[in-house]
């Protein structure tokens, strides 16, 4: 142990490496979760667990992938249009579907083009009228809920029999709603890390003079970034009301805070410029972990609602020390 | 006829009409419907026949008006500022499903101060010159611990899917349901959040399923039971048996498990037609009746042998439902008196 710390052995490097990259406690406090939940489980279920926090991190997952893309576009950029982008593009698809297995395909497309609709919608809104996206995306969803009201009134309709069985199944260990938001995941941290689009929206977040001055087309940068957020709203909207039997008109409230919040505690900065991908599966298997955690020690609501502020408190100070000591 | 002498007389016969309800004719009544939210199929359900029943009534020239209004974030700050538009708007009457049963009190005392009736339901005000048409939420947590009872007399292990926290619809169901345990066989294993919504319960039973013991009910508040089943359909448990709240969807599965395996359950939940009753009552109040302030609904209930009838009668995706009519109103306040 002491001939670790005391060389600069390449395996202490990279352990050092790795407790420094801000994503990495996300996945340490999902992992303390998940051992506390087994401590009082008498280590009963573990598989379960972890399936099930596969399945649900997935959705939140997705649609943080989008909100990281619009948060790292710098101070002022969020989306919280998200949740009504959700219903509306759900509830809109499975009424298009009116459960036909023969229609999944132009129903996953009605659920993508509604979430360009919306995305070009709240893009309009902030480019064209000036408006900042925070009230701008909040003044759409209010529009894109009361359509989705509107359109169904309320009446769940179910999903096609094959999709139902696809978005509640899986293969081996992992669900196939995982494996989408894993596939997700990936394309991002592609786009992110390796292509120009994605150092372009770090430049922008980072000081958006800068980035304009040197050449990098601003609004097209923001104009993808909104609709992605809006698309992939669209497909978790699609993914979660076929695996939970329907689109339900506030399916997405909670997903609002759960789009911010796996961004920030997975290591991304609030104030742009600087996000990372892994961050994100890291905070939504918490997210979901957490709950599970406190349920199983039977906390009533108050005392589990402090907790879970406290530990995402302790985990975010963790995830950003790193910017502080710089 | 000089000015000052008729502004006296209009002052006189307003005062009279006020004063004097029992002369009154309803036909030139207004009525308002201040909602607070409208995001779930109980809710869109309970504004439907809202517009079926009043829509006739005015039609029928029973009263004026009967306009319903929704507020767009479930704030009771937004909802204090529409019934006092209301008031500014001179209906004559105001039905409320309320967001809190304190914070409203002060814009419905003003509604009260300026001559007009208010009805609460569902979500009742405690202002004491309002009228509360409440539900004995306690007992539909008695009944259900109760009907499992009949059951299972050996007890057993549940879990207890709750509401929305902080609501006191939900601490009232709990309430009721740990009530009836403390005398029974039954131990609640677990407890979790549902938010009366099938994505969240589905979510959280998922999440404490894998540190459970093996259940034999769980009981619920309504718009839960699905999810649940989903959840635990996704493991290799058995099914416990699900106290179900009247959706659609909860009685399509159960008459799916029933034909499948035999499967046995109860339903109960508040009829969203409840809306059309508080409209009655408060056409009656206007009309000049005696009404008590307090009144009770009773919550609607589905057993095994009436699920396919219920299943029926209930529209693909919403809840199950009663409409009320000027005849179970005055029922109503006569079984109040």
């Amino acid at each position: 142990m002491s001939q670790t710390t005391t060389n600069t052995s390449s395996h202490a490097m990279s352990l050092r490496d790795l407790v420094q990259k801000p994503w990495i406690w996300a996945y340490l406090a999902a992992a303390a979760a998940f051992g506390a939940t087994m401590i009082i489980s008498g280590g009963q279920g573990a598989g379960s667990l972890f399936y099930a926090a596969l399945t649900f991190a997935a959705f939140s997952a997705i649609v943080g992938v989008g909100q990281m893309f619009v948060i790292t576009l710098g101070p002022g950029n969020v989306d919280l249009s998200i949740p009504a982008s959700m219903t509306l593009a759900a509830t809109l698809a499975l009424k298009f579907m009116d459960s036909n297995p023969s229609l999944i395909v132009p129903g996953l497309l009605v659920a993508i083009g509604v979430g360009i609709g919306c995305g070009l919608f709240n893009f309009a809104l902030i480019l064209l009228l000036r408006i900042p996206p925070i009230i701008a995306t909040l003044s759409s969803s209010f529009l894109f809920q009361s359509l989705a009201i509107w359109s169904n009134r309320g009446i769940r309709v179910k999903p096609p029999e094959p999709l139902a069985d696809f978005t509640t199944g899986g293969v081996f260990f992992l669900p196939n709603v995982a494996l989408v938001a894993i596939f997700i995941a990936i394309v991002a941290w592609v786009v992110l890390e390796r292509a120009i689009v994605g150092r372009w929206v770090l430049s922008i977040g980072q000081n958006l003079r800068a980035a304009q001055l040197s050449g990098v087309p601003v609004n097209l940068v923001r104009f993808g970034v909104y609709v992605t957020s809006a698309v992939l709203a669209g497909i978790t909207g699609f993914l979660l009301a076929n695996f939970s039997g329907g689109a339900n008109l506030n399916m997405g409230t909670e997903y609002m805070l759960m789009s911010i919040a796996v961004v920030v505690i997975g290591g991304s900065s609030i104030a742009g410029g600087n996000s990372n991908v892994p961050g994100i599966w890291g905070a939504a298997l918490f997210m979901f972990l957490i709950v599970s955690m406190l349920n199983s020690y039977g906390l009533g609501a108050g005392v589990r609602l402090i907790l879970t502020g406290l530990i995402i408190v302790t985990v975010v100070a963790f995830a950003s020390k790193k910017g502080y000591a710089a | 006829m000089s000015t000052i002498s008729k502004l006296l007389c209009a002052a006189a016969s307003t005062a009279m009409l006020a004063a004097s309800p029992s002369l009154a004719d309803t036909s030139d009544a207004r009525i308002a419907l201040s909602n607070n939210y409208a995001g779930n199929s109980w809710r869109q359900a309970m504004l439907e026949t809202w517009d079926d029943v009043t829509g006739a009534a005015v039609e029928a020239g029973t009263v004026a008006a009967a306009d319903a209004f929704t507020t767009s974030e479930n704030q009771a700050t937004e909802q204090a500022a529409q019934i006092q538009n209301m008031i500014l708007q001179g209906y004559d009457a105001i039905v409320v499903n309320a967001a809190s049963p304190t914070a409203l009190n002060g814009a419905v005392k003003e509604a009260c101060d300026a001559g007009i009736i208010v009805v609460s339901f569902d979500g009742i005000v405690t202002e004491p010159c309002a009228w509360r048409i409440a539900v004995d939420f306690k007992q539909m947590g008695r009944d259900q611990v109760e009907y499992l009872a009949t059951r299972y007399p050996d007890g057993g292990n549940l879990l207890e899917i709750r509401g929305l926290a902080g609501v006191f619809v939900d601490d009232e169901i709990s309430a009721g349901i740990h009530e009836a345990v403390e005398g029974s066989n039954f131990t609640i294993v677990g407890s979790v959040h549902g938010d009366w919504a099938q994505d969240v319960a589905q979510k959280a039973v998922a999440g404490i399923l894998p540190s459970l013991p093996e259940l034999t009910a769980v009981v619920t508040q309504g718009g839960d039971g699905f999810g649940a089943a989903q959840a635990i359909a996704a493991t290799d448990r058995d099914m416990p048996t699900i106290v179900m709240g009247n959706r659609q969807d909860e009685l399509a599965w159960w008459a799916e498990q029933k034909a499948a395996n035999g499967y046995e359950t109860t339903s109960l939940s508040v009829a969203p037609g409840m809306s059309t009753l508080a409209f009655w009552v408060a056409q009656q109040i206007l009309d000049g009746a005696e009404v008590p302030k307090e009144l009770s609904v009773p919550f609607l209930t589905i057993q095994q042998d009436g699920l396919d009838e219920a299943l029926a009668n209930t529209p693909e995706g919403s809840v199950a439902n009663v409409s009320y009519s000027l005849d179970d109103a005055m029922a109503a306040i006569e079984a109040a008196r």
